[in-house]
């Protein structure tokens, strides 16, 4: 069948079967990467993806199936009524009905219309500069360029027809360095449809890389520390679901109650915004037209993140930031673009303003050693040792340790250097943050 | 599953431009997942993932092209697509099928068998015994799966591979709240088998108990002080730090390009001696076991590490390219979408000799990381991390208090040499790997470890 018929025919009998609703989520992905390795192509792919989620409202309650094969639409149906039927949860399941969407002019993308040949050289040429910039890159322990054209669909029986196409290009250097005897590496990725002025992640890399050479751990204790902004972009994202309404509401969210109190620095303010420049949407997982949303302002919590049925609960509107964590799986939360607003101060003048203290640089294990529920993080780390405002050195086998919500309320200063991490299950952004005490653990 | 005249299409078209080996990989996987929150069904799910994928190899080099759509047209067009890496000559034939190698499932009661009231059973008794451990515990999350791996694997050697994997696994998290703070405590156990696994294996009320104990206690402790200690690791998900700060850097996908600390080291002392490791895709009904891999070869036991001495690494079929080493039954991918690499299945230190106790008596003061949560390694430089999410300080050989927030850090080499004691009772938990071929199901494990001196990460001041 094809996906209109396997559409039609699910919806038809879902209808037929006593559901008061049906509607399909699907995405679609057509794309293409190559990897290299000593001017030779090491992996390279082509990837179709294609999945039919189909949701039902049987008895007030939602059910799932999800299928990649357009075959047996009967077996489907019943498998979706069959899991509403278990559901015990009383919660209302409204979808969206037919909508209007804001119009969303995107960037045009040439990369992805280059040939397999052109690509597969933007990443030959890469691997070449990146080995050429400095004599110390010894190889590359990855060096890729991926395109494509992604889809997501969402139709259902009340009406809705959301559309949207994207196109989307990265590239990815990872130069492994040496000195000595001693290696190091560190990646760095460039988004959008400049890939091949990549000059910036070459400079990047090799510098994360250099900046971790000689490194050895500092005394245990508390410091004064300086969050790089793509490290404190990483954190603002593993803990972003403390404020997600479904959270609140589930009793695992310590910011549930906390409405128009203040839970941060007055220096900090935090957009969920889904028409940033460089990754617009026009609706979100359930269809419901995007809008922006105010999290946080000077150190104020104004609201948490909806989607429909947890909007409904709290009796607002969604703030569309329903997401699916995959192609397969249940409407759950999600931000868009959600970053801490930048503020004044350059990163040069936080290294001076932070006088004595670490730079962190490099945080990792987030899947972890850190707890969303109680705020809690002790991770390991990397980064520089800063006295009266001069790097001294560079600092590794640490772990940093501390809680978010203290964290968010000693930032003293907040960058002007605001940073986006790669676009995922939402896309996350910070600058730079001077932080007033973390406990390292070193030596 | 598939008519034999389309393999041989798809695998000879995939070696038209001068591959010397080709590919089809067919996967057909069903699963269940429910959730329960607040002693309430609040998800159910069911899926279904089909799709194939198709890989050519040219001495080294590496193509994939994968389809969700496996009519013939598309196994072809994804064979063409492969193939148009590379820009040679046909030089080979894919052989016709002379090695059949069939794996059936071992599941006594199939997943197909049973329905959502059964499943929802094992989690209302779960979350109930969590809450009734303690009047503390403010929130149960209770997640259940069970999957049916169905896989298929062809290639231009003439082998001919089935393999059918199901699955299971219970999870259950308590979240502990009192004066503004918040704890949480977890339990996962997951089998290699069917729904006989919560009448053989899994005791639903034993797991959510377990998980409130947890929090509970954790919600009391002390933040873990910092510092340079000795720590003793307890048994079951413990040997994730085998998994972490060894094991990736002994696979294929960082050895065969040079990127791994223990490069060069086969049968050299690696650990102390006292320390043997093993990863075991053969047994029967654990997490991560099949019959065969993902490239269609049989799964092995391979003693990575016998007597502190490296014999093996774990090498798929483009690592044995790389690095002129034999499969070892490694290759692994979570489905269709993924080209297959070397990975772990069931990993973890045999038994030693030492006594439990006394390896705690006679420890001075540090941690005891009786349970661990997750972790990760850099396999270049071997620097390793996983939290601890149930320890306790000791002090002069007694068990002082529990600590929360503790992280313990280090580098792979370093940390294999430190092991002192190794006890005698070994037993293994389940958890999820990613990897460059995705997440899979692998077991790690250990019997209770000493090590002499780790980096422990805390936020608390001295005890």
């Amino acid at each position: 069948m094809t996906f209109e018929q396997f559409k039609d025919e699910c919806f038809r009998l879902a209808l037929e079967n006593g559901c008061e609703a049906a509607e399909v989520y699907s995405v679609s992905n057509d794309g293409f990467s190559v990897n290299v390795l000593n001017a030779e192509i090491i992996k390279y792919s082509v990837e179709r993806d294609n999945g039919f989620n189909l949701r039902v409202i049987f008895g007030g309650k939602s059910g799932y199936a999800y299928t990649e094969a357009f075959e047996d639409p009967e077996s489907l149906v019943a498998h979706a009524i069959d899991n509403a039927k278990a559901i015990e949860n009383t919660d209302e399941n409204p979808m969206q009905d037919s909508c209007e969407y804001p119009v969303i002019e995107r960037k045009p993308n040439p990369v992805v219309d280059l040939t397999e040949d052109e690509k597969i050289n933007i990443a030959l040429n890469l691997e070449r500069d990146t080995l050429a910039f400095d004599d110390r890159v010894n190889r590359l322990g990855y060096c890729a360029v991926s395109t494509g054209v992604s889809g997501k669909h969402i139709y259902n029986t009340k009406g809705l027809h959301a559309d949207a196409e994207e196109k989307y290009s990265y590239a990815v250097v990872g130069p492994i360095l040496r000195q000595g005897e001693e290696e190091r590496e560190a990646y760095a990725f460039k988004f959008g449809p400049d890939v091949m002025q990549y000059d910036e992640i070459i400079k990047e890399s090799v510098d994360n890389a250099l900046m971790q050479f000689n490194a050895k751990p500092v005394e245990s204790g508390e410091y004064r520390v300086l969050l790089r902004n793509d490290v404190a972009g990483d954190l603002l994202q593993a803990f972003s679901s403390m404020f997600f309404a479904d959270r609140v509401q589930k009793g695992l969210s310590l910011l549930a109650g906390k409405k128009g109190e203040r839970i941060a620095s007055s220096a900090v303010t935090i957009l969920d915004d889904p028409f940033e420049k460089d990754n617009p949407r026009e609706f979100d997982d359930e269809g419901v037209p995007s809008v922006l949303t105010e999290v946080v302002k000077d150190g104020v919590l104004q609201g948490y993140l909806y989607n429909l049925k947890t909007a409904l609960k709290d009796g607002v509107q969604s703030t569309s930031n329903a997401g699916r964590g995959g192609a397969s799986a249940p409407v759950d939360t999600a931000p868009s673009n959600f970053y801490i607003v930048k503020g004044e101060k350059s990163y040069n003048e936080l290294v001076s303003e932070l006088d004595s203290g670490l730079i962190i640089t490099e945080l990792s294990g987030m899947h972890a050693g850190l707890n969303p529920v109680s705020g809690d993080f002790s991770l390991i780390a990397k980064g520089l040792l800063v006295e009266g405002g001069n790097i001294i050195r560079s600092v590794d086998q640490i772990t940093c340790a501390g809680n978010f919500i203290s964290m968010m309320t000693s930032i003293l200063a907040v960058g002007s250097d605001l940073r986006f991490g790669i676009p995922g299950f939402g896309r996350f952004g910070s600058p730079s943050l001077l932080i007033e005490k973390l406990v390292i653990a070193g030596k | 599953m598939i008519k034999s005249s389309i393999v041989t299409a798809v695998l000879d078209e995939a070696l038209r431009t001068g591959g010397d080996f080709s590919e089809l990989y067919l996967q057909d996987t069903e699963s269940n997942t429910l959730s329960m929150i607040d002693g309430k069904v609040e998800n159910a799910n069911y899926n279904r993932k089909v799709g194939a994928g198709v890989r050519v190899l040219s001495g080294t080099r590496s193509a994939y092209a994968y389809t969700a759509d496996t009519s013939d047209e598309a196994l072809i067009a994804a064979a063409r697509a492969a193939a148009s890496a590379l820009k040679g000559t046909k030089s080979s034939e894919a052989k016709s099928i002379c090695v059949e190698r069939v794996g059936r499932s071992c599941a006594q009661i199939p997943f197909s068998e049973i329905d959502n009231a059964k499943r929802m059973q094992l989690l209302r008794t779960a979350t109930s015994a969590a809450r009734s451990q303690s009047g503390e515990i403010t929130q149960v999350v209770a997640n259940f799966m069970d999957v049916t791996h169905r896989i298929a694997v062809y290639n231009s050697e003439g082998v001919h591979a089935e393999d059918v994997r199901p699955r299971t696994r219970l999870s259950v998290q308590a979240v502990a709240m009192a004066n503004g703070e918040a704890q949480t405590g977890g339990v996962s156990p997951g089998y290699g088998m069917g729904f006989e696994a919560y009448r053989d294996r899994i005791d639903p009320s034993a797991v959510g108990r377990e998980a409130a104990k947890t929090a509970v206690t954790m919600l009391h402790a002390p933040e873990c002080p910092a510092g340079a200690v000795p720590v003793v690791i307890d048994g079951g998900f413990g040997g994730v730090i085998l998994h972490e700060a060894c094991v990736h850097a002994l696979e294929a996908t960082s050895v065969g390009r040079g990127n791994s600390v223990f490069c060069g080291k086969l049968g050299q002392q690696i650990a102390s001696p006292i320390v043997n490791a093993v990863d075991d895709g053969t047994l029967p009904g654990e997490w991560g076991s099949m019959h065969y891999d993902d490239e269609g070869n049989p799964a092995q036991c391979n003693h990575l590490i016998e007597n502190g001495i490296l014999k093996t690494y774990l090498v798929d079929i483009l690592g044995s390219r790389l690095m002129d080493h034999p499969v070892t039954g490694s290759g692994r991918r979570q489905n269709y979408t993924f080209a297959p690499t070397s990975r772990m299945t069931n990993t973890f230190f045999a038994p030693g000799q030492d006594d439990e106790e006394e390896m705690i008596r006679t420890m001075g003061s540090g941690l005891f990381a009786a349970k661990m949560g997750g972790g990760s390694v850099n396999p270049l430089t071997g620097e390793f991390n996983f939290a601890v999410s149930e320890g306790y300080w000791v002090k002069d050989g007694k068990i002082l208090c529990p600590v929360r927030g503790a992280t313990l850090i280090g580098k792979g080499a370093d940390v294999l040499m430190k092991i002192d004691r190794i006890g005698r009772r070994m037993w293994m938990a389940p958890g999820m790997c990613g990897s460059v071929s995705g997440s899979i199901p692998t077991n790690v494990g250990q019997p209770r470890i000493r090590v002499s001196e780790i980096t422990v990460g805390g936020k608390g001041g001295a005890l």
